[in-house]
């Protein structure tokens, strides 16, 4: 028998949030399973059952962070920081190379990505910093010691490289910063100095991430190669029309003209436009929008101030992923490899991205008492 | 205080989640303008979806020889393709398949070609390379190339598919030289349509491998509008190839064809060096492989047959090959006995046709009956081993160590050819490395004459032979002369490779020189039978057992320069299966200079 508290605990959790992880989850196997499907006569590929598997392991993880109490992991938010910076350096001594880039470490057999992992210490540590008893948040020293705590990741990441990853951490601190109670005047310094940084930034990307950005530019020129993807996506949306192709009938993924190797990571929200059409995209929209606001509203009833702050830097964090792999899809900004939360194949994210909403949980759950 | 920053955080929350929104908003209003407002147009779009993907092959630089003959060429090659994507039957896939089967049969009957690939092969290829073309038939001539264009060219989703295919004019003689080159390995990346950039060979062995980054184009693309009869509407983007950078050698073609006639199909090598700046003129070892055997890949019994030939075809004995050079190292003893001040060229010693060290047992002259008293220059002439073991044991063995150690033996010469070696020239070290031993005046006698532990290759005698001609003068050997500038198109010639110059005195040079002279030229000298009518030849012959005593097998040898008053060619010869260096190598030199001065005596005339 359940005590009767713990029973009220879970009355007392966020159902509504549940409800939009839950069903986000299920739509992303059920198109991870189109796009690997071909005929009737053809074996599926296997990604969707490993899919599942990864969802009920970010359930789990899901459910246990929501236990902890998230006051416990600010305390040890510097342990967490200097742990993450740690794994972020191990990767570049002894982690995995794929498509010219290391991001991965190897933990008895699974693949781990430490950049997920530092997306949340960045968001422990600076929403403990930023509500420290006392802390004058108005002031540009505060704001530097914030930006200098997300920039050592930020540049770790980038190095691996994994450009949109790192960039994920801009729009996180920014906004944990506004909310922190940052003079908007400075986040808008801040964000010119940005823009003016870009040119910069152009000399010090690697190739790829360059020729990435020129094809974006002029998909024309590698129509074969990098191009053909944002073209085929492109055309695969466009196609859908407002009510879709139906389920597992889109010809641009049946067909292999949208490559199978993307479909069901970076590209799983152009299958879904394809198949469900304007419909089923804004509804996906909508899903997401509704998601967060869940996380919002955590911020707006946490009992205190770290909670609120955390609540923010998560709920942004899904706000980026998603806007970005959206308008990457629908080619308003460059080919960046940014999945989809809850959607796209990939098990590290998905863990990380339910440890992350697990969290928000924890604070909605020990919300102030009204 | 605390109440009022409360309200001032849940404002800026309420802020956020306005962006958040209307960030939404507009990526649903993009959404609505590209599959509503628009959509008919990409609906329209994806109907007459058969965007065609062609490769346009990146051409390979080509290989020239001095005189600017095409030693690897490049010839088009026609194959008919089928655009799987483009003939894609609704439903499963298995139609498609039948469909192609259809199609294939019907080309089979067209062109009078059977099929060459089959069910298995097409639906290995739908999986793995989908948007890349399905070859069905390889490399056309001209009357099934007329028969497609007559009959089968209105059959959609087929077309001709053009490659190129690496040739070789000259079939094997620089075989090794040059080497081959194979279908490029496929990069692990499974993003298919990255394939598409993939060049379609790379070089394998040989110059082909070496300079791989320098010959390889870069292949580029097409995309082409085609409606579902076949017919192109033009072109929707192109990426263009680039071609590869040239390469000129120093080998001249013909004297390399001239040599390996002369080789013939015994094992064995030769090198001709210009003993002017290094240059090398033809580098052939025998018996030699033809590279066009290789492409597009090698059969399974040729490839048996030259690794199962006892004489290593695959072997480039002129480089990648070491071997006990015997008396042609008496050169490099006398250099230095005379350069480091041991021996006078007037130095006498007597041979009584053995020579005893010690209580060991008696070491022979080849001259049973001994050579008498000889000086040093009569000594080269008629290859007295006595004389050898004397003067080595005169100069002591470091002086000769250094002095073919400078003379560039015991190393690599740093040519671009596969697997050089760098022979052996022992020393005490080695010696206790190898055999736990210390060096003894044996060893040195031993080695004095060629024989013992020490090895070298043809490539570094002729290095050998041209410093003898030359007067001290140690190349680098070259064998690159040029290469095309991928901007300007101008060929830009190498950097002359490095040279030592190891500054001899007038009278070694004269003593030596002299000595291989009398060698060739004395009609009693030991590499007599490398005479050329109306030119003065400079040599010296070897002749060095190996493997085991009743097999009686001899490396005969030669090294050689000329003309004797102002050298241009160097040359280094090694024939296996011989009676000796001066009755089997002398007279194959004796062939080769001949060749060589004969062709150039036209020119010398029309000059004067």
């Amino acid at each position: 028998m359940m005590p009767r508290g713990m029973l009220r605990k879970i009355w007392r959790t966020d159902w509504f949030m549940h409800s939009t992880v839950l069903v986000l989850m299920v739509m992303g196997v059920l198109f991870i399973y189109s796009a690997g499907y071909q005929s009737e006569d053809m074996p599926v590929s296997s990604f969707y059952k490993r899919q599942m598997l990864w969802a009920i392991v970010g359930i789990a993880g899901y459910i246990t962070m929501a236990w902890m109490d998230y006051r416990k992991l600010a305390q040890a938010a510097w342990w967490i920081y200097a742990a993450g910076l740690f794994l972020l350096v191990l990767v570049f001594v002894v982690g995995r190379e794929a498509h010219g880039a290391t991001r991965w470490l190897s933990f008895f057999g699974m693949q781990v990505q430490p950049s997920e992992l530092a997306k949340l210490a960045v968001i422990l540590l600076v929403a403990r910093y930023l509500s420290v008893p006392g802390r004058n948040t108005k002031e540009p020293r505060c704001t530097i010691k914030v930006l200098i705590m997300g920039a050592i990741p930020f540049f770790l990441v980038a190095r691996q490289p994994d450009l949109g990853t790192a960039a994920v951490l801009a729009p996180m601190v920014a906004g944990m910063l506004f909310v922190g109670g940052t003079p908007p005047k400075h986040l808008v310094v801040l964000a010119t100095l940005g823009v003016l940084m870009l040119p910069v930034a152009w000399f010090g990307l690697g190739d790829y991430q360059r020729e990435r950005i020129r094809v974006f530019m002029d998909p024309g020129r590698d129509p074969l190669g990098a191009g053909w993807n944002k073209m085929q996506s492109e055309i695969a949306v466009g196609s859908g029309g407002l009510r879709g192709k139906g389920y597992l009938k889109g010809t641009q993924n049946i067909l292999g003209f949208l490559p199978r190797t993307v479909a069901p990571t970076d590209f799983i929200y152009s299958v879904i436009a394809e198949e469900t059409g304007f419909a089923g995209a804004a509804l996906t929209l909508a899903l997401y929008a509704a998601l967060l606001a869940t996380g919002l509203r955590a911020a707006l009833v946490a009992r205190d101030k770290t909670g609120r702050l955390i609540a923010v830097g998560v709920t942004c964090m899904v706000f980026f992923h998603v806007f970005i792999n959206v308008a990457m899809t629908i080619g308003l900004v460059p080919i960046t490899g940014l999945p989809l939360p809850l959607m796209s194949y990939g098990g590290s994210f998905m863990v990380s991205m339910m440890l992350a909403l697990g969290l928000v949980q924890s604070i909605y759950l020990r919300r102030e008492r009204r | 205080m605390a109440r009022s920053s409360i309200e001032k955080e849940a404002m800026r929350v309420y802020v956020l989640m306005g962006l958040m929104l209307s960030a939404f908003a507009f990526l649903a209003l993009m959404l609505w303008r590209i599959q509503v407002a628009q959509g008919h147009q990409y609906e329209r779009d994806e109907l007459r979806q058969s965007l065609r993907r062609v490769r346009l092959p990146g051409t390979r630089g080509l290989i020239l020889d001095r005189q600017g003959h095409t030693l690897a060429d490049n010839r088009p090659s026609y194959s008919v393709a089928i655009y799987l994507e483009e003939i894609r039957q609704p439903g499963p896939w298995t139609k498609t398949l039948d469909h192609v089967e259809t199609i294939l049969d019907q080309l089979a009957i067209e062109l009078g070609r059977p099929r060459t690939i089959t069910r298995q092969d097409i639906q290995n290829h739908r999986i793995r390379r989908l948007p890349l073309p399905l070859i069905a038939w390889r490399d056309l001539d001209d009357t099934h190339l007329a028969r497609w264009a007559e009959r089968a060219s209105a059959i959609p989703g087929v077309d001709i598919f053009t490659e190129t295919v690496r040739v070789y004019p000259h079939g094997p003689a620089a075989g090794h030289v040059l080497g081959y080159v194979g279908r490029a390995d496929p990069i692990p990346d499974e993003a298919e349509p990255y394939h598409y950039y993939l060049p379609e060979m790379e070089g394998k062995a040989g110059l082909e491998r070496r300079l791989d980054a320098r010959l390889k184009g870069e292949p580029g693309g097409r995309l082409v509008r085609v409606d579902v009869i076949g017919y192109r509407h033009g072109d929707v983007a192109v990426r263009k190839p680039t071609r590869g950078q040239d390469v000129q050698l120093t080998l001249d073609i013909e004297l390399q064809e001239a040599a390996s006639r002369i080789m013939g199909d015994t094992p064995g090598a030769v090198v001709v060096l210009d003993v002017r700046n290094g240059d090398v003129l033809a580098l052939v070892s025998a018996p030699g492989f033809d590279p066009n055997h290789f492409i597009p890949s090698i059969s399974v019994e040729r490839w048996r047959g030259l690794l199962d030939d006892k004489r290593n075809p695959l072997l480039n004995r002129a480089a990648a090959g070491a071997f006990a050079p015997g008396s042609i190292f008496k050169p490099v003893v006398a250099v230095a006995a005379l350069e480091n001040n041991a021996a006078t060229p007037d130095q006498v010693f007597n041979c009584p046709g053995s020579f005893t060290l010690g209580s060991a047992r008696p070491m022979h002259c080849w001259a049973r009956h001994g050579h008498g008293p000889l000086n040093m220059r009569e000594s080269l002439q008629h290859s007295c081993n006595v004389y050898y073991f004397r003067l080595a044991l005169m100069s002591g063995y470091d002086a000769i160590y250094h002095t073919a150690e400078a003379m560039g033996l015991g190393h690599k010469t740093g040519i671009i050819l596969d697997h050089e070696v760098g022979g052996i020239v022992p020393n005490d070290a080695w010696k206790r490395r190898v055999y736990q031993d210390a060096w003894r005046d044996g060893d040195t006698c031993n080695v004095s004459i060629g024989q013992g532990p020490i090895t070298v290759t043809p490539l570094q005698m002729a290095v050998v032979a041209a410093a003898l001609g030359n007067g001290g003068r140690v190349f680098t050997p070259r064998i690159i002369q040029a290469i095309r500038d991928r901007e300007t198109g101008e060929m830009i010639p190498e950097p002359a490779a490095p040279v030592r110059d190891l500054d001899w005195s007038p009278r070694t040079i004269a003593t030596v020189q002299g000595g291989m002279r009398d060698a060739v030229m004395a009609p009693n000298g030991t590499a007599r039978l490398a005479q050329v009518p109306g030119i003065e030849v400079a040599g010296k012959t070897g002749t060095a057992e190996f493997g085991r005593k009743e097999e009686d097998l001899k490396h005969a040898w030669m090294i050689a320069f000329a003309p004797m008053d102002n050298p241009r060619y160097a040359v280094a010869l090694l024939t296996d299966e011989g009676v000796s260096g001066g009755q089997t190598a002398a007279p194959k030199v004796g062939q080769l200079l001949r060749y060589l001065f004969d062709r150039e005596q036209p020119y010398a005339e029309a000059g004067s």
